[in-house]
């Protein structure tokens, strides 16, 4: 990959997406999207529920087809790709702490699979003896103990050790971009903070170009460089580091009411 | 004693059987436990894989070959009910009826007429024992190093790139995407590796009672999943090796139980009610304990 590829980042353009159309249940979930992201650019997305934060996601790993608009990353029109082509260039970490990790394979398996995302797979041994010194050193800064358990099943662990396990898998070899889908909501608070703090200590280290969906105003508000608000299936507010910073939770809860007030006012 | 004397004069023939339907026992083993996908197929490709190898062999084909054609036709009909599931989004159960029922069919096409009999040709037990297909016993020995070797070579597989990818994609349909895997090969190429043992175990079969009938799938799937079953609940299911093993044990504990139904004055036509019977008691078990568990008292 060439360097001014590379520089390209992540642009995302015009998504529309509207399931069980000409139904009565027809739902306009993406009405437009577009944005982009610098390379390491650390973006926060926000929005009620509905808004259309989850279905952007899944349009952009390849889960969800867009019915129009184009996605590139890396210089790379990637649209029309199958999720697990696309998985090259992006990795994930769901909401749902069964989702990420093969529960019925061992700690070290799920990593090994993780460490040849986006490779061609062959008759080689799936797991080297070698490889296992990698694993542990990234388990470690976790500070759960992972790295004595490499050959324990993934079903063994709670939900917040199979999020950390989801989020080192990940990040193992520096993905393009992460898609964190409100990844701390289904897990207690201590479990919550521990893995946001592991995911700012991965994204903000080594410069990975990320997009996280929550729900927590001080959140988002404390971290990343960019704050995306989502509402009816648009991108409303767009806020640079700079302005960000001299938010306020309320200020941020005004100025949401003020765009969907605004929005209903024009339609 | 009498019972007990009946039994001891089965065993070795009991044995040979249970080895004979431990390939099957694979086979139905990887769609139910590796990929977590119940699949019928193996009532269409056993019988597949039997008419296959009797046909060849009937019109002169050497073993090897023949057995090999017949894998492959094992692998073709597996591939099919796949892509069936995963192209028009059939489930996996109903995809597996639709091909056993169609292979009905074909099995005749590929024999020409229902059955096919093999006793005046050469097969594997004539050439590697004596002409008359050998004793039970030494039957039993040539079958397990082949169900050894082939036990060898899953584990192999299921160590490589490739088989991790396999079994990540059986756990977490979703994890696997976002991993990088395709599903829809996977899912293809595991299938296919099913059929083609289901088909592997009719070969054997066919050569094993040197006759192949259009009807002999039925009730095979269900003796796979008794195995199966059987084999995890004395080597549980807990690490590969033991996963792999299951049915293979469960197999030859399987038909052991056969002979002493048998012997217990059981007709040969009770064994399919005794073996539903079975099926059904170790699906309903754990219903069974947590209902206990909830009323102690009772």
């Amino acid at each position: 990959m060439t360097a001014a590829a590379k520089q390209a980042g992540v642009i995302v353009s015009g998504l529309q997406k509207t399931f069980f159309p000409g139904t009565v249940q027809e739902k306009r979930a993406l009405d437009g999207v577009s944005f982009s992201l610098a390379p390491g650019e650390f973006a926060i997305v926000i929005g009620s529920n509905g808004a259309g934060k989850s279905t952007m996601l899944n349009a952009i790993s390849g889960e969800v087809q867009v019915d129009e608009g184009t996605i590139s990353i890396a210089g790379k029109a990637i649209e029309q790709w199958p999720t697990h082509k696309r998985a090259g260039y992006i990795s994930r970490v769901f909401q749902d702490p069964m989702q990420g990790t093969a529960a019925s394979l061992t700690i070290e398996e799920n990593l090994a699979i993780s460490a040849r995302r986006g490779k061609r797979r062959s008759f080689r041994t799936g797991l080297h003896a070698a490889e296992r010194e990698e694993f542990r050193s990234a388990l470690e800064p976790l500070g759960l103990g992972l790295e004595n358990r490499l050959k324990d099943r993934v079903s063994l662990l709670s939900g917040g050790q199979r999020q950390s396990l989801t989020l080192i898998m990940a990040t193992l070899q520096a993905p393009q971009l992460l898609l964190l889908d409100e990844h701390t909501a289904a897990l207690d608070p201590r479990a919550a903070d521990m893995v946001i703090r592991s995911t700012l200590s991965a994204v903000e280290d080594r410069q990975i170009t990320t997009l996280m969906i929550t729900h927590n105003m001080e959140q988002a508000i404390a971290h990343g460089d960019r704050l995306l608000m989502m509402h009816e299936g648009r991108v409303v507010l767009d806020l640079a580091k700079d302005e960000k910073a001299k938010l306020t939770t309320a200020d941020l809860v005004t100025r949401f009411h003020d765009v969907v007030s605004d929005r209903m006012l024009l339609s | 004693m009498d019972i007990l004397s009946t039994y001891y004069n089965l065993i070795p023939v009991s044995l040979a059987q249970g080895a004979v339907y431990a390939f099957v026992a694979i086979g139905v083993m990887i769609p139910f436990r590796l990929l977590s996908l119940p699949d019928l197929t193996a009532e269409g490709s056993f019988p597949l894989g039997a008419a296959v190898a009797a046909a060849l062999l009937a019109n002169g084909m050497g073993i090897m070959p023949a057995m090999g054609l017949a894998l492959l036709a094992g692998a073709l009909a597996g591939a099919l009910t796949a892509v069936i599931h995963v192209f028009f989004k059939v489930t996996s159960l109903l995809a597996g009826i639709i091909v056993l029922t169609m292979m009905f069919s074909i099995n005749i096409r590929v024999m020409g007429k229902p059955n096919t009999a093999l006793f005046s040709h050469d097969t594997l037990f004539t050439i590697l024992l004596n002409a008359d297909g050998g004793a039970p016993i030494t039957q039993f020995a040539v079958l397990s190093v082949m169900l050894a070797a082939l036990c060898l070579l899953l584990y192999w597989f299921l160590h490589t790139e490739l088989g991790l990818a396999l079994r990540a994609v059986g756990s977490n349909q979703t994890m696997a995407r976002a991993q990088g895997l395709s599903t829809t090969l996977y899912i293809i190429a595991g299938l296919a590796g099913a059929g083609a043992l289901a088909a592997l175990g009719g070969s054997v079969m066919a050569q094993y009672q040197s006759y192949a009938d259009v009807n002999m799938g039925v009730g095979v799937l269900v003796i796979g999943l008794a195995a199966t079953i059987l084999g995890e609940a004395i080597l549980g299911g807990s690490t590969l090796a033991r996963q792999i093993l299951a049915p293979v044990v469960g197999s030859l504990l399987y038909f052991q139980f056969v002979a002493i139904a048998l012997s217990l004055g059981f007709k040969p036509s009770d064994l399919k009610l005794l073996t539903g019977l079975f099926v059904l008691f170790a699906l309903a078990l754990p219903m069974i304990r947590s209902k206990f568990k909830r009323n102690p008292s009772r």
